[in-house]
């Protein structure tokens, strides 16, 4: 029994100094952690990164320097924790789980749209012709995550025609874009419902037509991608918060002034030839002012997917921030 | 009488205080705010995991209580882990009885062992479309090269003399595989069972996160919905339904299967 106490006291012990290790290094001045997602949409933080204007931002206000720490994460609700955690300071996630951590109190608020992007359901069956086609029938939608952005989407489209929104909820098989792609491709769904580039692709196909009741809910034009940072950066450190945004509008500006140059350097990221790379970023909107978050999160409010609605826009974005 | 009394009461101690502390630790770091201002949203208290708990069975999501998750979860875990042993059995029987099925079989056991199920999945996709097949079928690949592997390596290691003996009271073929292999490699087919078991529980557990139908939504698709949702103490709620119904198949049906054979037999201590 001795033993035993004394190995107990050993692990609880070694547990408390890692733990204790683990928080004392997250202090630290002049860094900044940020975390983004992987494709086309996140091309302006590709400049950023690559141009160092956060750093020279904050250099040319304070005359100090600055390290930024870009984290590639594969999921918001990935971003949303180590965002809570106080692990990282700013995030850039779909509009759709950037609204619930808002709402949930992750303690971070829009600080900046990133761009807005095309979105289409596809559909490898001619009799399907629109989403009433769907409803009552075992069809399958392919999408990323139920709760993701492209659920909300379709759900919007539902309720835009005179549907209920989670009539087709039922229908959702959750997969990554990729995967989804094969399954359209191969028959074994028979819709997809995707985003760029990946419906960039699957309009050139001539075996798959668009139901466009979801493009034409949530064009590019619309806020995709937003950028959040935390109420702490922007209350106790205002001159890294205005780096940040200075840094990220100017590679915003960047991206729209020089569209080849971005695509040379953002190409292997993602994968594309420099000349489709070209292609699909003049199909996106690159803008810091939000188009459309409001209304998308009153909708997930008035429809289930968040507790309660925001009543104003001020609930989600710092002061200073352009768009609804 | 007293010795064995207290031979099984200590580990029982062991369990509960080592628990115990844990869950005391875990209070401490959830109730101290050592994980910032939002330690409550990400680091949760042992009450609100507790309360998120009994809502995950009486509210759930979208309308459907837990129970429906983990009904569906275990339909698919079952086919697969009976199918994924089926398999086991009659492969490594075979390959007793063929040497040349021997050969093969212990190659594409060692190579198929390597894979990771969640990373077939486009193939899968491929071949079976996108049902709840494809779950069984990640599942009975999770167990199959586990569970086969050790049955293999149980009957090699049956000693010659025993093979012998069988032979000599004229046992071959498919009766000398159960009359000797069989019963002599028990021990290993057990062990089998408590790994391909864990490996099946996992896997479907993965195999759902990543593929979630969502007429057919199980565990897997649960944790992820309340993860996108920052749902966090139902998602913590769930990995303890993980547990218990992992610890209830262990010592409910795993553990007296082999108090029933191996340890009755006195094969293993």
């Amino acid at each position: 029994m001795k033993k035993t106490l004394k190995l107990m006291s050993a692990l609880c012990l070694g547990t408390g100094i890692l733990l204790g290790s683990a928080i004392g290094a997250a202090a630290d001045d002049a860094s900044i952690n940020i975390a983004y997602q992987y494709g086309l949409a996140y091309a302006p933080l590709i400049v950023a990164q690559d141009q160092g204007l956060i750093e020279a931002a904050y250099e040319e206000a304070t005359g100090d320097t600055l390290t930024v720490t870009w984290t590639q994460m594969s999921s918001g609700a990935d971003i949303n924790t180590a965002i809570a955690s106080g692990d990282l300071q700013a995030g850039f996630m779909g509009v759709g789980p950037a609204v619930t951590g808002v709402v949930k109190g992750v303690g971070y608020k829009i600080f900046t749209n990133l761009s807005g992007q095309s979105h289409g359901l596809m559909t490898n069956d001619e009799n399907i012709k629109s989403l009433g086609d769907l409803i009552g029938s075992s069809n399958q939608i392919a999408l990323v995550n139920i709760g993701s952005i492209q659920h909300i989407l379709l759900a919007k489209a539902l309720s835009e025609n005179g549907f209920d929104a989670h009539a087709l909820d039922a229908n959702i098989v959750a997969m990554k874009h990729p995967d989804g792609m094969t399954a359209l491709q191969t028959g074994a769904v028979s819709c997809h419902l995707t985003s760029s580039p990946y419906i960039f692709t699957e309009r050139e196909q001539d075996d798959l037509t668009e139901l466009t009741e979801v493009s034409e809910a949530w064009t590019s034009e619309d806020s995709f991608i937003v950028g959040v940072a935390s109420e702490k950066l922007h209350d106790e450190n205002p001159d890294l918060y205005a780096a940040l945004c200075a840094g990220i509008s100017a590679a915003i500006d960047f991206v729209n002034a020089s569209p080849e140059d971005t695509a040379a350097l953002t190409c292997e990221y993602d994968g594309n030839s420099a000349e489709d790379e070209l292609e699909y970023l003049g199909l996106g909107t690159y803008s810091a002012a939000t188009s459309g978050v409001l209304e998308l999160a009153q909708f997930m409010g008035e429809n289930g997917f968040i507790d309660a609605a925001p009543a104003s826009i001020d609930e989600l974005v710092f002061d200073g921030v352009e768009g609804d | 009488m007293k010795k064995k009394k207290s031979e099984t009461l200590y580990p029982l101690i062991v369990k509960i205080v080592f628990v115990a502390a844990l869950l005391v630790l875990w209070e401490y770091v959830a109730k101290s705010g050592l994980l910032g201002e939002h330690s409550a949203l990400i680091f949760p208290s042992l009450e609100t995991i507790g309360a998120a708990f009994i809502r995950n069975f009486k509210v759930g999501f979208a309308g459907s209580s837990l129970w429906i998750y983990i009904g569906n979860s275990m339909k698919l875990l079952l086919e697969g882990l009976l199918l994924g042993i089926g398999l086991a059995f009659v492969f490594s029987g075979l390959s007793i009885i063929s040497r040349t099925f021997s050969i093969i079989y212990n190659f594409v056991v060692s190579i198929c062992d390597l894979l990771p199920g969640v990373a077939l999945l486009p193939v899968v996709i491929i071949i079976f479309g996108v049902k709840p097949g494809v779950i069984v079928f990640l599942v009975v690949h999770a167990v199959i090269w586990p569970m086969s592997r050790n049955i293999l390596d149980g009957f090699l290691a049956v000693p010659q003399i025993y093979v012998e003996a069988g032979r000599n009271i004229g046992l071959k073929g498919f009766r000398l595989l159960t009359g000797v292999y069989l019963p002599a490699a028990t021990s290993y087919i057990v062990s089998g069972l408590k790994v391909g078991w864990a490996r099946a529980w996992r896997g479907l557990i993965s195999a759902e996160m990543i593929f979630g139908i969502a007429s057919c939504p199980g565990i897997g698709l649960y944790i992820n919905q309340m993860r996108t949702n920052m749902n966090n103490a139902e998602m913590y709620a769930t990995l303890i339904v993980i547990v218990i119904i992992g610890v209830v198949v262990q010592y409910g049906i795993l553990s007296p299967i082999e108090n029933n054979t191996v340890k009755k037999w006195g094969m293993t201590r």
